[in-house]
């Protein structure tokens, strides 16, 4: 064993034998610990619900369509306005800074899918490879379209879930040859099930993805798209960019002045920000009420800790007569320090956590349990055990070991 | 010699007064010889027993023990000697209060440099020198005074050091228990160790083998007792 290991045994069985006293030290970072902890995650429980929101009603997407005010919403036919490109789609990305996904979308209904047997009638679209990510469709088998597909025009597809259930009842999609319209693709993955739209306008299981190159040149022979999609980075300045996107529309269909948009810019159907915003301000104060707390827990570790050295100096004059150098009380009083900081810290974690938890349960809160808490509790009680535990332990080692003998040292 | 002082002198300053504790002390301490200090109290004994156990340093004068000048040596080489030399005994017995009679006694093991291998063989064997190794588990506020002076010895003894420094070792024992403690130290001197100990109790330093008399920060006289052997015999009864 090493000196210091030798020198933490004993300064464990000393905080053993000394309960009230360690008991008392650690109290305020255990309060602090406990609404540090209680805070991440009843943070990070509110941020999943809020992303989880944002993901199914896409709320962080803004969604340009073909045609203006004059366009005529008809369900059953496309619509047929050419006035979006996939240029626009690029100079969006280019242009507007808010922005970090684009991708188009052509779309045809009605469209035929045969593999073997099996048949199915369905809507088709052609979209770029980040149409995934905008649309928050994960796949859940196989890949998306890749920028490889894109310029090679690939015959490939991804298939909603209802589609692969009704083609393949197996499962076994991927990889198999169906025919969409006569010609044959490889189906290169399935999308995770969705359920129906938010607003009931289609089933987003029933369809079939391609590139958006292979639905122009070889399925559908037109450049323009009905939609152009696309990411927003900064959800609460959604308004702002919608406007910007317009504005640059306006600009490239070089519509005059006064004339009415070639286009619709759709907004998201509700507000993230407005919605979350009380939770959020909740969670700024209470994490700054635990910050206070824990530095008002490392003051008391260290004026408990001051008062204990005074009491002790004949303890630490005894232990310097015996062999201590300065450095070894140092340690001991900075390892006193650090052990009650970190154990008063994972009582502080489990606390929290039992706290958030039931609030949880109780339906005030939404919060979620990771490892978060324990890193930051076990760093917070680091730092605040040591840096509370210097100017006592400096203390201590500088006493004049004679007079703490002879009880003359302060 | 364990002990070889010469022209020792030590200034305390308090405010601005500068009071001299110790005006040029010269003596010396062969191995294996048991010394009492005498002296009335701010007669400098006290200080001169820190020098002595490295706790302070001389302001002049040279102090060496056992052949080295340990007064330019830096913290870590001080506390290495006091630790492997040297054991402290103290009036107030200065034991942890909370911890066990085996507790105190390893105490000196945690900053040895051999890092207190076998320590718990060692305490036994110290705790045995004092007649107390059945009270091993026991907190000093179990103990008596007598058994918690010798719990102290026990852990003065533990790395078997060569010199025993004893600060009127006495001085918060009854008669029978004063006694006793003198015997144990007869019987670690007769081991061979040199001791040293502080007493204003002339029955107590009469067990030495020479007594040392200070007073107004000089020696005043040494006294050998082995001259007189009805004095010397060991195990004679101290009275209080």
């Amino acid at each position: 064993m090493s000196r210091t290991q030798r020198i933490g045994r004993d300064v464990l069985a000393s905080l053993l034998s000394h309960k009230q006293r360690a008991f008392l030290m650690m109290l305020g970072v255990t309060v602090g610990v406990a609404v540090l902890s209680a805070v991440i995650a009843i943070g990070q429980g509110t941020s999943a619900r809020v992303m989880e929101l944002v993901q199914h009603h896409n709320l962080d997407m803004i969604m340009v369509r073909a045609g203006g005010d004059v366009q005529v919403f008809a369900p059953r036919a496309d619509r047929g306005l050419s006035t979006l490109f996939p240029e626009d789609a690029r100079a969006i990305e280019r242009e507007i800074p808010n922005i970090d996904l684009v991708s188009v979308t052509q779309n045809k209904r009605n469209v035929n899918l045969v593999y073997e047997d099996r048949s199915a009638v369905t809507r088709l679209f052609g979209v770029d490879p980040s149409f995934s990510e905008v649309r928050h469709r994960p796949l859940i088998v196989g890949e998306f379209i890749s920028n490889a597909d894109m310029s090679s025009m690939a015959r490939i597809a991804i298939l909603g879930d209802a589609v692969a259930k009704t083609l393949f009842p197996q499962g076994d999609a991927v990889g198999r040859t169906i025919r969409i319209e006569n010609e044959p693709y490889v189906v290169k993955g399935v999308f995770a099930p969705v359920g129906m739209a938010a607003n009931n306008e289609d089933n987003q299981d029933d369809r079939v993805v391609i590139p958006y190159t292979t639905s122009a040149r070889r399925m559908l022979n037109r450049p323009f798209v009905e939609q152009i999609v696309m990411r927003v980075i900064d959800t609460s300045r959604i308004p702002e960019t919608a406007e910007g996107v317009r504005a640059l529309l306006r600009v490239r269909h070089n519509i005059g002045q006064g004339k009415p948009d070639d286009f619709f810019v759709r907004e998201p159907d509700h507000v993230v920000d407005a919605a979350f915003q009380t939770p959020r301000m909740l969670f700024s104060l209470m994490a700054a009420v635990s910050i206070v707390a824990l530095i008002g827990g490392g003051l008391v570790i260290m004026n408990l800790m001051l008062i204990a050295v005074s009491q002790r100096s004949r303890e630490i004059g005894l232990r310097r007569a015996i062999g201590a150098r300065t450095g070894d009380i140092t340690q001991q009083f900075l390892l006193e320090s650090l052990f009650v900081a970190l154990v008063g810290g994972a009582v502080g974690v489990a606390l929290g956590l039992i706290v958030a938890w039931g609030l949880d349960a109780a339906g005030l809160v939404v919060s979620r349990i990771t490892w978060v808490p324990f890193v930051a509790a076990v760093a917070a009680c680091t730092v605040v055990g040591i840096a509370f535990g210097v100017q006592p332990a400096r203390k201590a080692a500088h006493l004049d070991p004679a007079a703490s003998l002879s009880g003359r040292a302060a | 010699m364990m002990i070889e002082a010469t022209n020792l002198t030590k200034s305390f300053r308090r405010g601005n007064v500068e009071t001299e504790v110790l005006k040029g002390v010269t003596f010396s301490i062969p191995h294996g010889e048991f010394i009492a200090i005498m002296g009335p109290s701010g007669s400098g004994k006290s200080t001169l027993l820190n020098i002595l156990g490295l706790l302070d340093r001389p302001d002049g004068g040279t102090y060496l023990l056992d052949g080295t000048d340990y007064s330019g040596a830096n913290d870590e080489v001080r506390s290495a000697a006091r630790n492997r030399k040297i054991g402290f005994v103290f009036q107030q017995f200065h034991l942890l209060d909370r911890a066990s009679a085996v507790r105190n006694v390893t105490l000196p093991l945690l900053y040895a440099e051999d890092g207190g291998s076998d320590g718990i063989a060692r305490a036994e064997r110290a705790l045995d020198a004092v007649g107390l190794s059945h009270r091993w588990n026991y907190l000093p506020n179990e103990l008596s005074g007598g058994e918690q002076q010798r719990v102290a010895i026990a852990r003065a003894l533990i790395n078997d050091p060569q010199l025993i420094l004893a600060d009127e070792a006495t001085g918060n024992l009854d008669s029978k228990s004063g006694a006793e403690v003198l015997d144990i130290f007869r019987h670690i001197v007769q081991e061979g160790r040199t001791l040293v100990l502080i007493t204003h109790d002339q029955e107590v330093a009469k067990r030495a083998d020479r007594i040392l008399t200070f007073g107004e920060g000089r020696m005043l006289a040494t006294n050998d007792l082995r001259s007189r052997p009805t004095d010397a015999q060991p195990g004679a009864a101290a009275p209080a």
